[in-house]
C-alpha cells in the first residue's frame, strides 16, 4: 500500500522526538577533550634543546628555532609556530626525542588580528654570558674577537629579533 | 514555425548540493538536459606537486586533504604503496587497528552519504539521524588520533600510536548499536516512498558501461558488478574476515544509495571481527623503520577500496628521501566522468539526485 513507508518514517520520527538529545548548547556546555587531542601546541623548555628535529619533520615548515650561541651551548631564543599553516598532523610530536613538544586540549586559537596568529612558545632574550666559559673560549685565537662583537650585538639582537617578529608577534609575550 | 531554444544554466559552484564546489554547466531544452559539462578545479591545491618536495612521512598529512571524509583509508593506501616500494612487514596489532580505524572511516563516510543524500532528496530528519551517529564515530576517531577527520593516523610501518585503554569496548558499544541505527535509516529513508520515486530508475547505469569507464566503488557495485577490491585482491589482512559486497541490480540512483547502506552493515561486521580479533594480538604497532627513509630506485603503483571507490597510489622513488612523483587515481574525480551522459535526458531536479548518488568529495575530485 502507498504510505506505508511514509508512516514507518514518522513513526522512527515521533520516536526519536523523546528520545535523547545529543545536541551540547556549546558556548555553556561542552563536549569532553579526548586526551591525544591535536590542540595548541606547548613546550617544555627545560626539556627541549633546540636540535631541531620538530622543524625538520614538519611537512609545511611551520616551526621556526631561533638560536644564539652563549658559550660553548646553543641557546634557544625563540620557538615559533606559525599555527596558521599547520596541518596538526603530529609529527613534530612524534619526532621530539626529549618529549618537550606536546598538545595541550586547548582547541581555541583564534585571534582578531593576522599577526597575533602566529604561535610564540618561546621569546626570550640570551642570558649574558658566564664568566668561566670565557677563559676557555680566549685560548682560541679568533674567538676573542667574536666575543666582544657577540656582546655588542646583544643590546641591538632583541631590537633586531622584534623587527623581524614585528609582522607576526608584537605583545605577544604577555600572554 | 514554433521551435524552442536550448538555454545554459549553472549549476554551482556555489550550490549545496554539489557538496562542495563544483560546477556544472548544464545546457538545457525546457526542463530535460541536452548537455551537462562538469567544471572542477576549485579546490585544486596541487597535492601531487606538493608532495614531490615532502618526505615520504611528509607526504601522509597531504593525502588526508583528499578524501576528508574517510581519512585513513586515504593515508592507508598511500603508505601501503610505500610499504610495497621498501619491503616494509607491518606487525599484526598495526594490521588491525588500520582494519579498525579504516573501516570506521568508510562507516563514517557512507553515514555523510547517506544523510546528506536524503538531504537532497528533501528529508531534513534522515540527515539529521546520520550525523548523529558520524558523530559517534568521529568521537572515536579523535580519541584513538586526536583529529576528527584530517586523521594522519598511518605511518610507514605501522600506525602513530595503539589504540587506548577502553577504546576498543567502546567500538564495540557502537558496532552493537549500529544495526539498529542502520534500520532507523532503511525505515525513515530507503522506505519512503517519496524518496523511491525521485531514485528508482533514475541515472541508470549498465555494467558494461560502469567497466568501460572504469568507475569503481558503489557507483559500480550498484550497477551489478561484484568488484571489490577487498575480496577480489585482499590487501592487508583483509583476506581473514567474512563479509558480502553487496550489489545492486538496477544500477539507478536508489541502488547505489541502498549499496551504501548494506556496506555499512559489511563494515560493521568486518570491525566486530576485527575486535574479537585483535584481542589475542599483543606487540608493537609500528616496524622497526630507519628514520630517514630512502626507498630503491623504483616506482609501485597500490590500490585499495576506499569509501568511493578504487583509490590507487603511483609512487616514483629516485633513491633520494623525497618522492620523485606520487600520483594519486582518485575515485571520485574517475566516477564523475560518465556525469555528463548520466544526466542526459533528466529533469533539472534529477541532476542533485543523480550527483548526490555518485557520492563526490571535492577534496578528491580536484586533488
Amino acid at each position: 500500500m502507498f504510505g506505508q513507508g511514509l508512516i514507518k518514517g514518522l513513526q522512527i520520527t515521533w520516536k526519536e522526538f523523546w528520545a535523547k538529545k545529543f545536541t551540547v548548547q556549546y558556548p555553556e556546555e561542552q563536549h569532553p577533550v579526548p586526551e591525544r587531542f591535536h590542540g595548541k601546541f606547548v613546550l617544555d623548555v627545560d626539556k627541549c634543546i633546540a636540535c631541531g628535529l620538530c622543524a625538520n619533520a614538519c611537512p609545511n615548515k611551520v616551526i621556526t628555532i631561533e638560536k644564539q650561541k652563549v658559550g660553548k651551548k646553543q641557546y634557544m631564543t625563540g620557538y615559533i609556530m606559525n599555527i596558521q599553516y599547520c596541518l596538526f598532523c603530529g609529527l613534530c610530536v612524534e619526532s621530539c626525542n626529549k618529549d618537550a613538544l606536546h598538545y595541550s586540549k586547548d582547541f581555541n586559537m583564534n585571534q582578531y588580528f593576522y599577526r597575533d596568529i602566529p604561535l610564540v612558545l618561546v621569546k626570550r632574550e640570551a642570558p649574558a654570558e658566564p664568566e668561566e666559559e670565557e677563559q676557555p673560549a680566549a685560548k682560541a685565537e679568533a674567538r676573542p674577537k667574536a666575543k666582544p662583537q657577540a656582546k655588542a650585538e646583544k643590546p641591538a639582537e632583541p631590537a633586531a629579533n622584534s623587527e623581524v617578529a614585528a609582522g607576526k608577534v608584537p605583545g605577544k609575550e604577555g600572554e | 514555425m514554433l521551435r524552442t531554444q536550448e538555454y545554459f544554466l549553472n549549476f554551482g559552484p556555489q550550490h549545496p548540493s554539489t557538496h562542495g564546489v563544483f560546477q556544472i554547466i548544464l545546457t538545457l531544452d525546457g526542463e530535460r538536459i541536452v548537455k551537462a559539462e562538469p567544471v572542477c578545479g576549485y579546490l585544486h591545491r596541487g597535492i601531487e606537486k606538493l608532495a614531490e618536495s615532502r618526505t615520504y612521512t611528509q607526504v601522509i598529512p597531504y593525502t588526508d586533504r583528499m578524501d576528508y571524509l574517510a581519512a585513513m583509508l586515504q593515508n592507508l593506501g598511500y603508505v601501503q604503496a610505500v610499504e610495497k616500494l621498501m619491503g616494509i612487514e607491518v606487525p599484526e596489532r598495526a594490521e588491525y587497528l588500520r582494519i579498525i580505524s579504516g573501516e570506521l572511516s568508510r562507516l563514517a563516510s557512507h553515514l555523510l552519504a547517506t544523510g546528506v543524500y536524503a538531504l537532497d532528496i528533501g528529508g531534513f530528519t534522515g540527515f539529521l539521524l546520520c550525523f548523529r551517529e558520524r558523530e559517534r564515530v568521529m568521537d572515536l576517531l579523535e580519541e584513538l588520533t586526536g583529529s576528527r577527520m584530517t586523521l594522519s593516523y598511518a605511518r610507514i610501518g605501522g600506525v602513530a600510536d595503539d589504540a587506548p585503554e577502553g577504546w576498543l569496548d567502546k567500538v564495540k558499544k557502537l558496532m552493537d548499536d549500529m544495526p539498529g541505527y542502520i534500520d532507523e535509516y532503511n525505515g525513515l529513508i530507503t522506505g519512503n516512498e517519496i524518496f523511491q520515486a525521485r531514485t528508482k530508475f533514475v541515472g541508470q547505469l549498465t555494467p558494461e558501461t560502469a567497466i568501460n569507464y572504469s568507475l569503481s566503488g558503489p557507483v559500480l557495485r550498484a550497477s551489478g558488478v561484484n568488484y571489490d577490491l577487498r575480496k577480489v585482491r585482499p590487501y592487508g589482512i583483509y583476506d581473514r574476515f567474512d563479509f558480502e559486497v553487496p550489489l545492486g541490480e538496477n544500477g539507478d540512483c536508489f541502488d547505489r544509495f541502498y549499496c551504501r547502506v548494506r556496506e555499512m552493515q559489511q563494515s560493521v561486521r568486518i570491525i566486530q571481527q576485527a575486535i574479537e580479533q585483535i584481542k589475542e594480538v599483543d606487540g608493537p604497532v609500528i616496524a622497526k623503520v630507519p628514520k630517514v627513509l630512502k626507498p630503491p630506485k623504483s616506482d609501485v603503483y597500490h590500490e585499495i577500496e576506499s569509501a568511493k571507490g578504487i583509490i590507487g597510489y603511483y609512487v616514483v622513488s629516485d633513491g633520494s628521501n623525497k618522492p620523485y612523483r606520487v600520483h594519486v587515481r582518485r575515485p571520485s574525480f574517475i566516477n564523475l566522468g560518465y556525469l555528463d551522459e548520466m544526466l542526459r535526458g533528466y529533469l533539472i531536479a534529477d541532476v542533485v539526485a543523480i550527483l548526490g548518488s555518485i557520492d563526490i568529495v571535492l577534496g578528491e575530485v580536484d586533488c
